[in-house]
């Protein structure tokens, strides 16, 4: 098998006459519609009556323990989210955590990934000890690193010679948070950067080197751009990730010491204090929250040109 | 490439497999049979000793066949118990006969309907020789809605060695508590005061606590909110206490567990905890055991005895159980002393029953019984409203980290948030 | 050749960090499910006072080994339905034109970015009234369609990659279109397959909110839920030896998994272009 995939697409005959390329173009429609059909009808059928839901409850003021008490109140749920200075300070936290942590995630796995493709040094053990963060389930991960942060229970404050309790402050809590997130997703950003590393041709490289281009300017000219897919696809996936972030804080302070995650938010409004109306308005605006992001990263960083577009 | 037959074939035997599938589950979901005895669902958390599994295999076997209790076991977060019951009680699930209830849910399960009352005449007989504390956190608007199973109550534990070395008594008012642990420090000693001081509903215990021994309050029973002096003075000792050389440099993320972990560690001169750190100290760091002396919640108004916040678990009859009149019978079965002694001696669970407290072998086990029983009979309570989740959840914001507590403006915060809390509008 | 030796001495250095790095918490919850109860919360990183009684403990109770069987079945069930329902349609979107493309993309990314939290209340009563609560269904369910759009992003992707055309080579050299699928294509499309079958089993191995409103016995319980109902000292207490034990417990499959197919992983992400 060729170390290059051919990139030729797969070739239409130029058919004579119009009435038999629309015959195969039906045709074509027909397989994929059977095809798509499936994946398509379980994405929607699951989600349709959840979201569906979700929506209808942010205009009413609904609570779980007055079921018969439900009104319609229009979009007053969203003015009182949108005005409340704890939706802001939560969206405040949110974003620090996530661009913090995907560029940490970002630059480590790109190491990570590079290492795991070029090592000389027992390359298959390597790729498979470096995955096992990725492997560990979450909540335990969580919890495994809480617990390494503990003054007194925990090995890091000892390490690093602390007298104070890191967790109990807001920016030892972020630290220990943001920690745990690298750790945990680093792995499978490299994956995801390494899908898009190996494919940039040896010859390449080579032809460089001979010019007598230095590594850091290979990386910059050659590898960099023509990573860029699977670099936006990598990042566009985790940052998505990280805005929604609930576990790791979940775990380690349910958001105190100003940490508190829009997550976090929708979590304790909707199941602690069954307050559907209001939850359900935060749900949606962190959806279109998560949506702007992706809007962004589509049209203005072109990481639609992944899976279905062309390739740069 | 696969022809579209086989896309289609396989289709259809996926769908098959589902629908099977599903059938399958929903058929073995189906009714309980109709003869044999009754199964009664009791939602509860995993108790470690066995007393409660004890309870339930007991009255199920002495019901002459007329039910059998199955345990149900949620988590053993005592909120992730009340996401999973509420739920459930939402749904109007069927399946639920009896829950064990956190004392301070009775009022939001009552109001919801999600709880059936008891009748009247089996009330009195359900808490009849009970401490009234438990009691009244079972009650709400004059009915009894739940049946006290085990009741708790904070209490001052303090290292006897260290007080003798500073030549002081054990302390008997919370400026007292603080000025020795302040001495302590200067002394070199370890010096800290264990509290609950974590955002959670232990710190909405230490608050509510400090309210009440002031003599004051939060929130009357129609939900008027009574802040006032009384809770200036209650915030204040708790902001004093958190920027004071006696603060546990992890009070912020301190809970129960932790303020145990410091004190047998012994880096900590007092600790306010539940009584179970008795046993976990002489198993654990007998060294410490030893030196571990017991008293009263230190009083905030000198001249009042100190009001400590409930704790513990009443059973509720699900308002969708099939078999209510059996579940009622269940858990009169499950609160008798025997039980309440073995969940007490076993389990670590203060009984709610005021004769156990004097029974020798009960006195062994629990050198401060009386302490015990005179918290639960002079007691403080968290306020009882059908939207307590959001009011302690206001309450741990305003007051999380409590070194930022600011004194002069904290009762005037507390209201905003609290009213914000009852009107439900709000984000907190 | 001390450019070689400077370069195996650079990749060892490299290699020893990362494997630190990586290892180091996981090393730790490993002594934590090593210490006695009473050692447990002294800080200590490796115990004084070894015991293997939290192993023990989790699988004296019946919940930790039903939980383990749960969470097996369901994630293989899950991960084999989303990657059969995502190859197909991975298949359409890299090979077909058809209109819709970028609508079945959008709805797939919409999925994915919904917040699950506010998702479990519906589906609760959904599957209450169906029947489907507390079964290895109402879990399978959820996990297959949350999976679905990370799939088939992968999936297409790697089937863009493939030479179909070598399919039709195959079939002109003569050989009958299933031989051609069977021994061009599938070889090809395989390591991708792969890689997104691990890829959503561990997602659907990790899962703790649908596991927790979805299921209530051991029926339908995964381990992140039962870790949850594992009993402590006191109610107070969290049972560190034991929910230590169960995660090395349940880290252990997955070891195996990566172990067992780094090379598959690896060759699948890069279309082959590297071998293992």
């Amino acid at each position: 098998m060729s170390a290059v995939a051919a990139r030729s697409e797969t070739a239409i005959a130029p058919a004579p006459q119009r009435r038999r390329l629309s015959d195969r173009v039906r045709a074509e429609r027909r397989l994929a519609v059977l095809l798509v059909g499936p994946a398509a009808i379980v994405m929607v059928a699951v989600t349709a009556y959840p979201v569906i839901d979700t929506i209808v409850l942010s205009l009413q003021r609904a609570d779980l323990r007055f079921p018969g008490a439900s009104k319609w109140v229009g979009l007053s749920n969203y003015g009182a989210v949108l005005k409340s200075s704890v939706w802001w300070q939560d969206v405040l936290h949110t974003m620090i955590i996530s661009v913090i942590a995907v560029s940490f995630q970002f630059v480590l796995g790109m190491l990570l990934a590079l290492a795991m493709h070029r090592t000389l040094v027992a390359r298959g053990l390597l790729r498979s000890i470096a995955l096992i963060p990725y492997g560990i389930v979450a909540v335990v991960s969580a919890y495994s690193w809480n617990y390494a942060w503990s003054l007194t229970s925990g090995w890091i404050p000892k390490v690093l010679g602390l007298t104070s309790d890191p967790l109990s402050h807001q920016f030892g809590t972020y630290a220990a948070i943001i920690v745990t997130e690298i750790w945990k997703n680093t792995p499978f950003m490299a994956l995801l950067l390494l899908a898009g590393l190996a494919l940039v041709p040896d010859e390449l490289h080579e032809a460089a080197r001979v010019d007598g281009a230095t590594t850091w300017q290979r990386f910059r000219r050659i590898t960099l751009p023509l990573m860029m897919p699977a670099i936006l696809v990598a990042l566009l996936f985790r940052t998505l990730d990280e805005v929604r972030i609930f576990d790791v804080i979940y775990i380690f302070n349910q958001g105190a010491n100003g940490t508190e995650s829009i997550s976090m938010l929708n979590y304790s409004t909707l199941l602690d204090r069954l307050n559907l109306g209001l939850g359900s308005a935060v749900s949606v605006l962190l959806f279109v929250l998560v949506a702007i992001i992706a809007f962004l990263f589509i049209k203005g960083f072109g990481a639609g040109a992944g899976p279905s577009g062309k390739r740069a | 490439m696969p022809t579209r037959r086989d896309r289609v074939h396989a289709l259809r035997i996926m769908l098959t497999l589902a629908v099977m599938l599903a059938g399958a589950s929903a058929a073995g979901c189906g009714a309980a049979s109709s003869q044999g005895p009754v199964t009664l669902n009791w939602y509860v958390y995993p108790e470690p000793s066995g007393s409660f599994a004890y309870a339930a295999s007991t009255c199920s076997n002495d019901s002459g066949g007329k039910y059998r209790i199955v345990m149900n076991l949620l988590s053993t977060a005592s909120d992730q118990q009340r996401v999973s019951e509420v739920r459930r009680l939402a749904a109007g699930d069927p399946s639920i006969d009896i829950l064990a209830m956190d004392v301070d849910w009775t009022a939001e399960y009552a109001a919801a309907k999600w709880i059936l009352p008891w009748p009247a005449a089996q009330a009195a007989q359900v808490t009849r020789g009970d401490l009234p504390g438990p009691v009244a956190t079972a009650t709400w608007n004059g009915r009894l809605y739940a049946a006290p199973l085990n009741s708790n109550t904070e209490l001052l534990w303090y290292r006897k060695d260290l007080l003798a070395a500073i030549h002081r008594p054990p302390p008997t008012t919370w400026s007292q508590m603080i000025d020795d642990s302040i001495l302590l420090a200067k002394q070199g000693k370890p010096h800290y005061i264990e509290e609950q001081g974590s955002q959670y509903e232990g710190l909405t215990v230490w608050f509510n606590s400090m309210v009440d021994s002031a003599g004051g309050g939060i929130l009357t029973k129609n939900d008027t909110i009574i802040v006032g002096p009384t809770t200036q003075v209650a915030a204040s000792i708790m902001h004093r206490l958190a920027t004071s050389p006696a603060a546990d440099p992890s009070l912020n993320v301190t809970q129960e567990a932790q303020s145990e972990t410091a004190f047998e560690h012994g880096t900590a001169a007092f600790q306010i905890n539940y009584p179970f750190v008795w046993a976990a100290a002489h198993k654990d760091t007998p060294s410490i055991g030893k030196e571990m002396g017991y008293a009263l919640f230190p009083r905030v108004n000198p001249a009042i005895a100190p009001r400590v916040s409930i704790g513990g678990y009443n059973l509720g009859v699900s308002s969708f159980s099939q078999h209510p009149q059996l579940a009622f019978d269940a858990v009169k079965c499950m609160i008798q002393p025997q039980f309440q002694r073995r969940d007490a001696i076993k389990g670590g669970l203060a009984p709610v029953q005021a004769s156990i407290y004097g029974e020798p072998a009960f006195a062994k086990a629990y050198p401060f019984h009386a302490q015990i029983k005179a918290q639960l009979e002079h007691y403080g309570i968290r306020p009882q409203t059908p939207v307590y989740a959001d009011v302690t959840l206001a309450i741990q914001k305003a007051l999380s980290p409590t070194a930022s507590i600011n004194p002069t403006s904290v009762v005037s915060t507390l209201g905003t948030e609290i009213k914000a809390a009852l009107s439900s509008e709000a984000l907190l | 050749m001390s450019q070689r030796a400077r370069q195996l001495t650079g990749w060892s250095s490299a290699f020893v960090l990362i494997v630190v790095l990586s290892l180091v918490p996981v090393v730790w919850i490993v002594m934590l499910s090593l210490k006695t109860p009473a050692t447990a919360t002294d800080g200590a990183f490796i115990p004084h006072q070894w015991t293997l009684s939290n192993y023990s403990d989790i699988f004296k109770q019946g919940i930790f080994t039903s939980a383990l069987r749960n969470s097996i079945g369901i994630g293989l069930i899950s991960t084999a339905l989303a990657v059969l329902l995502a190859a197909m349609a991975a298949y359409a979107i890299a090979r077909l034109d058809f209109p819709g493309k970028q609508a079945i993309l959008a709805v797939a990314l919409a999925v994915v970015m919904f917040p699950q939290i506010s998702l479990v209340g519906p589906l609760y009563n959904l599957w209450r009234q169906i029947g489907l609560y507390d079964t290895w269904p109402g879990l399978i369910v959820p996990y297959m369609t949350f999976a679905l759009p990370l799939s088939i992003y992968t999936l297409s992707a790697f089937f863009r990659e493939i030479p179909w055309e070598l399919e039709q080579a195959a079939q002109v050299d003569g050989a009958t279109p299933f031989q051609a699928f069977r021994k061009v294509i599938a070889p090809l499309a395989m390591p991708g397959i792969v890689t997104t079958f691990i890829i959503v089993f561990i997602i659907c191995w990790n899962d703790f909110i649908f596991a927790i409103s979805l299921t209530s016995t051991t029926k339908a319980e995964t381990v992140p839920a039962a870790i949850a109902q594992f009993p402590g000292a006191s109610q107070f207490t969290q049972p560190i030896g034991d929910i230590a034990a169960a995660a090395v417990v349940v880290t252990v499959p997955v070891m195996v998994l990566v172990l067992l197919f780094q090379r598959r992983i690896v060759a699948g992400l890069t279309a082959g272009a590297v071998k293992g």
